[in-house]
């Protein structure tokens, strides 16, 4: 179903993460489960957890650096787009984010073995809120049932609320400016959220400085999320198959 | 008996045929009527309303759906007709103030997101292209929902995703699950 | 003609045949997979018209702005507010999902008001209010409350506030600046002004991104805290660090000293750095009206008399700073004290109080935030409902009020007519950004913008140097180690007494942050003690012990175990305290 046409003007949404800033205080992660209806866990540990974004703390021995990761939306050979069986992932050509349908996901997991950045996440359990808490759901994102995967999609919920605004604005179809529950709720500003296809967005300027650097990039996936940072040990960490540079660091 | 296990066998196969065609759907839905006996019919007349007085789009671009009982109240706090199905609607939903539990016959699973505006604005699509004459229907059909889903009868009548590929394939639209999926 | 059983199964086999070509399998193939999907009973989000309403946060004393997107009128979202002056639209991981406070499932949700007054009113002897944040209008009530009837208004507060745009140095013992403390968008709108020296045990949040990490030991930031002062004062020490420091707190300045107890040594040397009137002063309050300056003065705990409070009535629903129970517990009487809490949550004084009564938690009920530490000019805001409270909370200033027979009244109003009668300052409405001098505004309007989130900012300038002494919360650390082997630290920032069941994400399903009924120990100790991560111990000092979870971390150094900010943690281990872990 996915159209071999691109749209005429398409958005390439990536985000610029200034690790100097981010002071590992879990807004964004927090922000990310309210905006996108994830249960909380509490039977859950660190590797079974849902956390579509999750800050890692780094160290090299010495000194400590907290590193946002979350789906970065591969842009060439997106590996869990490949490896689905079931075709429950895909990348949308209009506008870069690589999109998870829970529904057709039969729950192999494959996808989850194959992303690089282990940005995707199981649904382990049932999902349970503290009776009332389910009145405080968003309308915007379908709550997901046990057995299938999820990740990021960089607030798709939010990009359908800006374009049906842009609908009532009566602008022409094309791409739409929104902000994501993290970018929106980092106290620090170290998130930023852009459209990476268009030359005047700071964030796209901001990721084509030679200051900026994205995880793994040897393996040429592409990703659309870019850190910047003037620490050099910070820099390495980036080839790291796991932040924790080498130091298997159970915490993640 | 000659051609015994013919007959046997298309008998039952008639049986089958019978039961599946006439007598599943019948046991399959379960049917139940609209709470408040409406009829667009006089309201588009009588009334001279059109489809966006009562069904309009808000200014973030979201549609207001079924209207909710203060938009029947701001007519009818007093019975403007002679109509049973008026005074029933007055004395059971507007004078204790409850809001009917209107049956949406398109009701969407959750994961579908659809935006009438988007539609409307951008598709330049007319109400009756998916909704047919329904705007001008004197009595509103009974709801009919499946036993074993929970989703809509009307759901399978031409509002199947199927149906929306079909549309937008046309038109050259379709780019990505989550366009239409939330 | 008779039928065998041979017709019967063809009869079968050809319904079988006519089935399969009729809608029937099919469908109930379709319909079964539809309904597996649904049946865990999975929630459907509310529908409705999507609305936008403002609040101030209250789960803290920044009191950051709050935009909250709603459903009807439930929120479901909340969100800081880009333009204003004070929190820049920060918040924080406790205010972004504040909104599910009032569904929390340990929520206190019972208990008798009518027994509770009959019982305090009955019982004779000395009568005190202890108010964990103190400065709110309520606490004004609690004042007038006390000087009608001859009794104590306790709090433990320190009574000044810091000014970080004038620092240029900033010299931080522990204290969590950058996570957790003052309002974070103010915080970080200063951080490219001044230099940060955290001091600290281990590298927290703060020390990650200071400017310095200063490892210290836990226990000595008051003695580097006078070293520093002897140095400034005599040019010499026998600490090289301190002389460091202290060359270049007084040749970078304006400087500012920080930490967590508020000691009179870190007052010392403020003013020694001249800092008094600067970056620390005084700290400010919104203009009250003037009935009700005839209120009773604040009590430091320290300074009440062991055994001498027959009745004490806690204000637990806005918490500051828990303060551990053995503290409170010495200075009530052993003769049946009546002990009254209002707690939105189970687990704080509850568990000591005779009488635990339910109170409305943020955003359900409208009260006042007194200002932040971090803010030398006074605000005023009040945080607006955005949801009804359960039936039978009870409201501790009605409940002190009626106690007292003070007469009823909107003291919220009260209080924001006399601030509009002083003239002074400018009021913010987040819903349209602006700010607008409040002597442009009538009273009535005023009143509309406060009640509509509003934020009420003095003039700068009004900052005095502190006068009251400083009144030391936490008692001094305890001697001796009795076979203790490891140093406690406390974990920053405490947590709220009611937190959203979903900071799991930080907690268990992360470990970003260590829950507050965890304690984190280095690996080396944790094999000592034969513990592995997640088991469940006891964490025992010479004042008790109390249940925990273990986790095992690299960053906790050897010899010293983080403590998390449960009540339960807090009443047996003060910071630097002594203590033990062993297996439950």
């Amino acid at each position: 179903m996915i159209s071999a046409n691109k749209p005429t003007k398409a958005a390439r949404y990536g985000m610029t993460i200034d690790v100097d800033r981010c002071n590992g205080c879990g807004a964004c992660m927090v922000a990310c489960a309210v905006e996108n209806n994830v249960p909380p866990l509490p039977q859950a540990n660190d590797r079974k957890g849902l956390t579509w974004i999750r800050v890692y703390k780094v160290d090299n021995g010495q000194r400590t650096a907290y590193v946002p990761v979350m789906c970065q939306h591969c842009g060439a050979d997106t590996p869990c787009v490949s490896v689905c069986p079931q075709h429950a992932v895909d990348i949308d050509p209009a506008t870069g984010i690589v999109g998870e349908m829970p529904q057709r996901c039969l729950g192999c997991r494959y996808c989850m073995a194959a992303c690089p950045y282990h940005a995707r996440y199981f649904n382990w359990w049932d999902p349970e809120w503290p009776q009332g808490m389910e009145k405080a759901l968003n309308p915007g994102v379908t709550p997901r049932m046990r057995g299938v995967a999820e990740k990021c999609n960089f607030c798709h919920g939010r990009w359908h609320a800006a374009k049906q605004q842009a609908a009532a604005n009566g602008q022409p179809d094309g791409p739409v400016s929104y902000t994501p529950a993290c970018v929106e709720a980092c106290p620090t500003g170290a998130i930023r959220f852009g459209d990476l296809n268009d030359t005047t967005d700071p964030v796209a300027q901001a990721a084509k400085t030679s200051g900026s650097f994205r995880l793994l990039e040897t393996l040429g996936t592409e990703p659309k999320v870019y850190y910047q940072s003037k620490r050099d040990w910070v820099r390495a960490i980036a080839s790291a198959p796991r932040p924790g540079l080498g130091k298997e660091n159970s915490r993640g | 008996m000659k051609h015994r296990g013919k007959i046997a066998f298309f008998a039952g196969m008639l049986t089958a045929l019978g039961a599946g065609w006439a007598g599943f759907p019948y046991t399959l839905y379960r049917s139940r009527p609209q709470p408040v006996d409406f009829s667009h019919k006089v309201h588009a007349e009588k009334a001279g309303s059109k489809c966006d007085d009562c069904h309009s789009f808000r200014a973030d671009g979201s549609f207001t759906g079924i209207p909710t009982l203060d938009k029947c109240a701001g007519c009818h706090a007093a019975a403007m007709g002679s109509t049973t199905a008026e005074k029933n609607f007055i004395d059971n939903y507007i004078t204790p103030q409850r809001e009917p539990q209107w049956a949406a016959y398109a009701r969407q699973p959750e994961n579908v997101y659809f935006s009438h505006i988007t539609h409307v604005n951008r598709g330049k699509l007319k109400c009756e292209s998916c909704h047919a004459a329904h705007g001008s229907t004197g009595k509103l059909r009974p709801y009919q929902e499946d036993r074993i889903s929970g989703y809509s009868r009307d759901i399978w009548r031409g509002k199947r995703m199927s149906d929306c590929v079909a549309c937008h394939e046309q038109q050259g639209l379709e780019h990505s699950c989550l366009d239409c999926h939330k | 003609m008779n039928s065998t059983r041979r017709d019967l199964f063809i009869y079968a086999g050809g319904s079988a045949a006519g089935a399969l070509l009729t809608p029937a399998p099919w469908r109930l193939i379709t319909d079964t997979a539809l309904w597996s999907e649904n049946w865990p009973g999975i929630p459907s989000p509310p529908r409705g018209e999507i609305r936008t309403k403002f609040t101030n946060c209250s789960v803290c004393r920044a009191g950051c702005a709050v935009r909250a997107r709603c459903v009807g009128d439930q929120p479901v979202q909340l969100a800081g507010v880009a333009s204003h002056p004070l929190s820049h639209g920060a918040l924080c991981p406790f205010g972004l999902t504040a909104h599910h406070l009032p569904y929390h499932p340990a929520r206190l949700k019972q208990g008798s008001a009518e027994q509770a007054l009959a019982a305090a009113s009955a019982a004779g002897g000395r009568i005190a209010v202890l108010d964990l944040r103190p400065g709110r209008t309520a606490s004004w009530t609690y004042r007038r409350a006390m000087a009608a009837l001859n009794g104590l208004y306790v709090t433990a507060d320190q009574p000044v506030a810091f000014d970080l745009h004038q620092a240029k140095t900033v010299l931080s013992l522990g204290v969590p600046l950058l996570d957790g403390w003052g309002t974070p968008g103010n915080v970080w709108a200063a951080r490219p002004g001044f230099r940060l020296i955290q001091a600290e045990a281990i590298e927290s949040r703060t020390a990650a991104l200071a400017d310095v990490w200063l490892p210290i030991q836990p226990g000595t930031e008051e003695a580097l805290a006078l070293a520093i002062g002897n140095a400034i004062q005599h040019g010499k020490a026998d600490d090289e660090r301190a002389l460091s420091l202290a060359n270049e707190l007084t040749h970078n300045g304006p400087a500012l000293v920080l930490d967590n107890s508020g000691s009179a040594a870190v007052m010392a040397l403020n003013q020694l750095l001249g800092a008094a009137g600067h970056t620390m002063v005084a700290r400010p309050e919104a203009p009250v009206p003037d009935s009700w300056q005839k209120a009773v003065l604040a009590t430091g705990l320290a300074q009440i008399e062991d055994r001498s409070i027959s009745v004490l009535l806690i204000d637990e629903s806005a918490v500051d700073r828990y303060l551990p129970w053995h503290t409170i517990e010495r200075k009530l009487v052993r003769d049946n004290p009546v002990v009254v809490t209002f707690a939105s949550s189970r687990g704080g004084y509850a568990r000591h109080a005779r009488f635990a009564l339910p109170t409305a938690v943020y955003p359900e009920f409208a009260e006042d935030i007194p200002t932040a530490i971090d803010s030398p000019a006074a605000t005023f805001r009040i945080s607006t409902p955005l949801a009804a409270p359960p039936p039978g909370m009870v409201n501790p200033a009605e409940f002190i009020a009626t106690l007292a027979d003070l007469p009823k009244s909107d003291a919220l109003r009260e209080r924001a007519d006399a601030i509009h009668q002083a003239g002074r300052g400018t009021v913010f409405t987040p819903a349209d950004g602006k700010t607008v001098a409040v002597k442009s505004l009538t009273a009535e309007v005023f009143w509309k913008s406060l009640s509509e989130a509003g934020c009420w900012i003095d003039e700068p300038g009004h900052g005095r140097a502190p006068q009251a002494e400083p009144r030391p919360y936490l008692p001094p650390s305890e001697p001796g180690s009795g076979g203790l082997p490891l140093v406690a630290l406390l974990a920053t920032p405490q947590a709220p007494p009611l937190i959203s069941p979903l900071m799991t994400k930080l907690y268990q399903e992360s470990n970003l942050r260590l829950a507050p009924n965890r304690v984190a120990l280095n690996p080396s100790e944790a094999r000592a003690a034969r513990l592995e991560d997640g088991a469940h111990a006891f964490l025992e000092t010479h004042l008790g012990k109390c249940g925990v979870e273990v986790s095992v971390d690299a960053a906790v150094p050897a010899g010293m175990v983080l403590v998390g900010t449960a009540p339960g943690i807090l009443d047996v281990c003060g910071p630097a305290a002594r203590a033990k872990v062993v297996a439950a």
